[in-house]
C-alpha cells in the first residue's frame, strides 16, 4: 500500500513540475478586433402563478422580447429552438441547454394577478456561459391595464444590465397624428408609447399644430398652434389637458418653443418686423429676455443637458447653419461647417452629440455631431427626413420621414447613433414632429 | 503715356518671340530694315533626325474586331445596339455612370469581410466543405454537413453612406446616332445570409479535473516544505507567433461589443485565465486584472463580454499545442475595444 501511494506520488511530482513552470508569467495577448452583431438572448413565457395571470405572462415576455430585439443589439431565439421549458421560476436553470442554441442571455420570469387586481411580475436576467445570475432578481407591481409598462420596465432593467447604459422603452412620445389629403391635411397632437402603443389624442382637428415639445419631466407639453391665424405657443398639462397661451406681444409670430432642463424657462423664436430672434421666457411670470439681436433668422434653439448653452440655427452667414452660444446670450459659435444646409439641432441628452437635419445636393439627411462640430456623420438619407429627436438615454433617434408625390404620407422612423437598425415607428397613419419624452416613474 | 507703333510692334515680338528671354540681355533690337542676319534662320528646317520615321508611313491598323456584347460598356459601339433609335423628341433614361456595387448587407461587422454563404450552409469559424456518403463506397470518413464563416462587413454603412439606387436622374437627349451600348447589368445583392438558425451542437461543458493539477502541486508542495511552487524550468518552447496569432483570432471571433455601451466601449479591460491541458479555459479561473478608460459599471460590461468571448469560443477548446501547456496555462487577455468604436 505504501509502495503504490509513493509511486503514485512520485508520478505526480514528475506530471506537476512542467506544470508549475511558465517563465516569464502568463501568455499574455492583446485583443483589439472583435465582432459587432446582436446578442442572442432568449426571452421563454413567464410562469404563470395563477390561471388568471396566463395571457398576462405570455403578453410581458413578447414585449420585453419585442423591446430587446427593436434595439438592434439583441437578437431573439425564437421558442421553436428551446430546449428547456422553464415551468417554475424558482428552479435552477440548465444553463446547457441554453447554450446548446447559443442563448448567451436569459430572461425567466412569473406573473401574478393578487386578490387586488394588481399584476406582480418577478424576473431574473441569466448570463448563459457564464451559468451565473447578472444582478439580483427583481420584482415589479402594477395595475393589469398597466402591463405593457411593466414589460417595458423589465425591459430597461435587462438593457441596462447588459449594456450598461439607461433604457428607453418606459418612455412616451408626443407627436403630430396627420390624416387626410396633403394639401387638407389635418393635424392633431398625440402621444403613444415608444413603441406606437397606448395612442391618445390631446386635441383636435379644428387648427393646425405643429412642433410638439415635451417637459423634462414627461407632464407638460409645448407646442404651436395656427389657431388665432399667427402661431402662437401654447402649454398643455397631459394629464388636465389644461392649456394656456404663453404671453408674446401683439403682431408678432411666436414658434420653435423648446424647455429648459430643469423645466421652468422657454426657450422660443419671435419673428418681428421681418426679423426672428431667440429669446427665453420665464414660465410662472411670462417675462421674456432676448437673447439674440443680430438681423439674420434665428431659430430652432435647444439648451445642453446642463442648461448653460443653447445650439441653434441661423443664416447669419449666408446660409443655415448651427451655432452655439452660452445661455444667457452673447457671442455664438459656429459648429457646422459642411456642405449644405443644416437644421433642428437638439443636444443629446448625454450631452456628448448634437442631432440635426440637413440638406445637401437635394436630399435630406438626419445626423449627428459632436458638440464642437467634429466628428459629423449622416446617419439617413431620403427625400425629406427632419426634426430628430432623442430617446431619453442619447442612444436612439427618432425623426419624420416624408415620401415623394402626391401621395406622400410623413412617417416616424427611428435610427440608433451609429446609423444602425433604421425602423419605422408604429402609428395609426401619418405621423410628424416626434418629442421623445423622458423615462415615466 | 503713348508708346509709337514701333515700340508696339517691338514689344509684341518681344512677348511672342520664343527668343525673349534671351534677348533681355541683349542691346537694343535693330531696327526694321536693317540687316537681320538671324532672319534667315526663319527658313531653318528642323534636322531630319529629329524626326524619326516621320516620314514612314504607319501600316494601317488592323480593323478592330467588335467588341463582346456582354463586355464592359463602352461610350462607342462598333455594331448598332439591338434597342431601335428613339424619336427625335424622346428622352431616354440612362445611368448618368455606372453602378457601384452595392456594399455588402451584413449586419455582422467583423475584421475580415465574409462573403454570404449558401442558405443551407451551417455557420461555423470555419469553412468546411459537405462530406457525405457515397453511396456503393467503402465510407471511412464522417458524414459532416458543409459549414462557413458567418457573413460579415468590415464596418457599419448607414443609410447615407449606401450608394444610391442606381436608378437615372436625369433624362438626356439621344445622340445622333446611337452610340450607348446597353448598360452592364447592374449587380444584384445576394440576400443577407440567416445566420441564427442553425444552433451549434451541444458541446457538453467541461468540468474541472477531480484533482486539479495546480492544487495537487500546491500539496507536494507544501508536502515538501516548499510552499507556493516557483518557475524553475521552462515546460516546452515558447509559443510561436503564429500560434498566439491563432488563439486571439480564436478569441476575438467570439468578442462581441455590439451591446455595449458607449461607456463599455471606451474601457480597456484586462482578463486573467487559466487553462486546461485540454486548451479549454477554466471558467472558474476568469477574472478581471484591471480596467482602464471607463466606470467601475462599463468596466463590468466589457468584462462580462470578454468573459463570453472566451468561454464560448474556448468551449471546444483552443488550438494550442500541448507541449506548450507550461506556457499557456495562465494567459492574460487585454481587450481593447478602440478600434471597434470606430466602426
Amino acid at each position: 500500500m505504501m509502495r503504490s501511494l509513493l509511486t503514485l506520488l512520485a508520478a505526480l511530482m514528475i506530471w506537476a513540475v512542467p506544470a508549475m513552470a511558465q517563465q516569464g508569467g502568463p501568455l499574455r495577448l492583446e485583443i483589439t478586433e472583435g465582432v459587432i452583431e446582436p446578442m442572442p438572448v432568449a426571452v421563454p413565457d413567464f410562469v404563470a402563478d395563477t390561471p388568471a395571470a396566463q395571457e398576462l405572462a405570455r403578453n410581458i415576455a413578447r414585449v420585453i422580447a419585442a423591446d430587446l430585439t427593436g434595439t438592434g443589439l439583441f437578437r431573439e431565439i425564437p421558442a421553436a429552438a428551446h430546449i428547456s421549458r422553464i415551468t417554475s421560476f424558482e428552479s435552477p436553470v440548465q444553463f446547457s441547454d441554453w447554450r446548446a442554441i447559443n442563448a448567451q442571455a436569459l430572461v425567466t420570469g412569473a406573473v401574478n394577478v393578487d386578490g387586488a387586481g394588481r399584476v406582480i411580475a418577478r424576473f431574473r436576467i441569466h448570463d448563459v456561459f457564464a451559468g451565473q445570475e447578472l444582478g439580483q432578481g427583481q420584482q415589479l407591481v402594477g395595475d393589469r391595464d398597466g402591463w405593457r409598462r411593466i414589460a417595458h420596465k423589465v425591459a430597461d432593467q435587462v438593457y441596462a444590465r447588459i449594456t450598461g447604459e439607461g433604457g428607453y422603452f418606459d418612455s412616451r412620445v408626443v407627436f403630430v397624428s396627420e390624416s387626410g389629403p396633403k394639401d387638407q391635411r389635418a393635424k392633431r397632437l398625440a402621444i403613444m408609447d415608444y413603441d406606437g402603443a397606448n395612442v391618445q389624442f390631446l386635441t383636435d382637428e379644428s387648427s393646425i399644430v405643429i412642433a410638439p415639445r415635451f417637459s423634462p419631466t414627461g407632464d407638460r407639453v409645448l407646442y404651436t398652434s395656427y389657431e388665432t391665424g399667427f402661431p402662437h405657443i401654447y402649454l398643455l398639462d397631459v394629464t388636465s389637458m389644461g392649456r394656456r397661451a404663453l404671453p408674446t406681444l401683439e403682431g408678432t409670430m411666436a414658434f420653435a418653443p423648446r424647455f429648459s432642463p430643469d423645466g421652468r424657462t422657454v426657450l422660443y423664436s419671435l419673428s418681428q418686423g421681418g426679423n426672428t430672434d431667440l429669446y427665453s421666457m420665464d414660465i410662472l411670470s411670462g417675462a421674456s429676455t432676448r437673447l439674440t439681436t443680430a438681423p439674420s433668422i434665428e431659430t430652432a434653439p435647444s439648451y445642453s443637458p446642463d442648461g448653460r448653452q443653447i445650439v441653434f440655427e441661423s443664416d447669419r452667414s449666408g446660409t443655415p447653419q448651427l451655432y452655439v452660444m452660452d445661455a444667457g446670450g452673447g457671442e455664438a459659435r459656429r459648429i457646422s461647417f459642411g456642405a449644405g444646409r443644416y437644421g433642428t439641432p437638439v443636444w443629446s441628452p448625454r450631452g456628448d452629440l448634437v442631432a440635426f437635419t440637413k440638406q445637401s445636393k437635394g436630399r435630406f439627411h438626419i445626423g449627428v455631431m459632436r458638440v464642437d462640430g467634429s466628428e459629423e456623420r449622416l446617419l439617413t438619407a431620403s427625400f425629406l427626413d427632419e426634426g430628430p429627436t432623442w430617446a431619453p438615454n442619447g442612444r436612439v433617434i427618432m425623426f419624420t420621414r416624408e415620401t415623394q408625390g402626391a401621395q406622400g404620407e410623413a412617417r416616424l422612423y427611428s435610427v440608433d447613433i451609429t446609423g444602425r437598425n433604421l425602423r419605422q415607428v408604429a402609428t395609426p397613419g401619418g405621423a410628424s414632429d416626434p418629442s421623445w419624452g423622458p423615462l415615466q416613474n | 503715356m503713348a508708346i509709337s507703333a514701333e515700340d508696339y510692334a517691338a514689344i509684341l515680338a518681344a512677348s511672342t518671340a520664343p527668343e525673349a528671354v534671351a534677348s533681355i540681355d541683349t542691346p537694343a533690337p535693330p531696327a526694321p530694315g536693317e540687316n537681320a542676319p538671324a532672319l534667315a534662320s526663319g527658313a531653318d528646317t528642323a534636322p531630319a533626325q529629329s524626326q524619326p520615321a516621320a516620314n514612314a508611313a504607319p501600316p494601317p491598323d488592323p480593323v478592330p474586331s467588335p467588341p463582346e456584347p456582354v463586355s464592359a460598356p463602352a461610350e462607342v459601339a462598333d455594331t448598332a445596339p439591338e434597342v431601335a433609335p428613339p424619336a427625335e423628341d424622346m428622352a431616354v433614361l440612362l445611368p448618368q455612370v455606372s453602378p457601384r456595387p452595392q456594399p455588402r448587407p451584413a449586419p455582422r461587422v467583423a475584421p475580415e469581410p465574409v462573403a454570404p454563404s449558401e442558405p443551407d450552409v451551417r455557420v461555423d469559424d470555419v469553412a468546411r466543405p459537405e462530406v457525405a456518403p457515397d453511396a456503393g463506397a467503402v465510407v471511412e470518413e464522417t458524414p459532416q454537413e458543409a459549414t462557413a464563416p458567418e457573413e460579415a462587413a468590415t464596418e457599419i454603412v448607414t443609410e447615407a453612406e449606401r450608394p444610391r439606387d442606381p436608378a437615372p436622374t436625369a433624362s438626356p437627349r439621344p445622340r445622333a446616332r446611337p452610340a450607348a451600348a446597353r448598360p452592364a447589368p447592374a449587380p444584384t445583392p445576394a440576400p443577407p445570409t440567416e445566420t441564427a438558425t442553425a444552433p451549434r451542437p451541444e458541446t457538453p461543458r467541461d468540468t474541472p479535473p477531480a484533482t486539479d493539477r495546480s492544487a495537487v502541486s500546491d500539496a507536494l508542495a507544501a508536502a515538501l516544505g516548499q510552499g507556493t511552487p516557483t518557475p524553475e524550468r521552462p515546460a516546452g518552447p515558447p509559443l510561436t507567433a503564429g500560434e498566439k496569432d491563432a488563439l486571439r483570432v480564436a478569441v476575438q471571433r467570439c468578442w462581441n461589443v455590439g451591446s455595449l455601451s458607449s461607456e463599455a466601449l471606451a474601457t480597456t479591460v484586462v482578463v486573467t485565465v487559466r487553462m486546461f491541458e485540454t486548451s479549454k479555459p477554466d471558467i472558474s479561473s476568469i477574472r478581471m486584472l484591471s480596467h482602464s478608460g471607463g466606470s467601475a459599471t462599463a468596466a463590468q460590461q466589457a468584462y462580462e463580454a470578454a468573459r463570453r468571448a472566451i468561454i464560448r469560443c474556448g468551449n471546444d477548446g483552443f488550438s494550442l499545442p500541448p507541449e506548450k501547456f507550461g506556457q499557456w496555462r495562465d494567459i492574460e487577455m487585454t481587450f481593447n475595444p478602440e478600434r471597434m468604436r470606430i466602426k
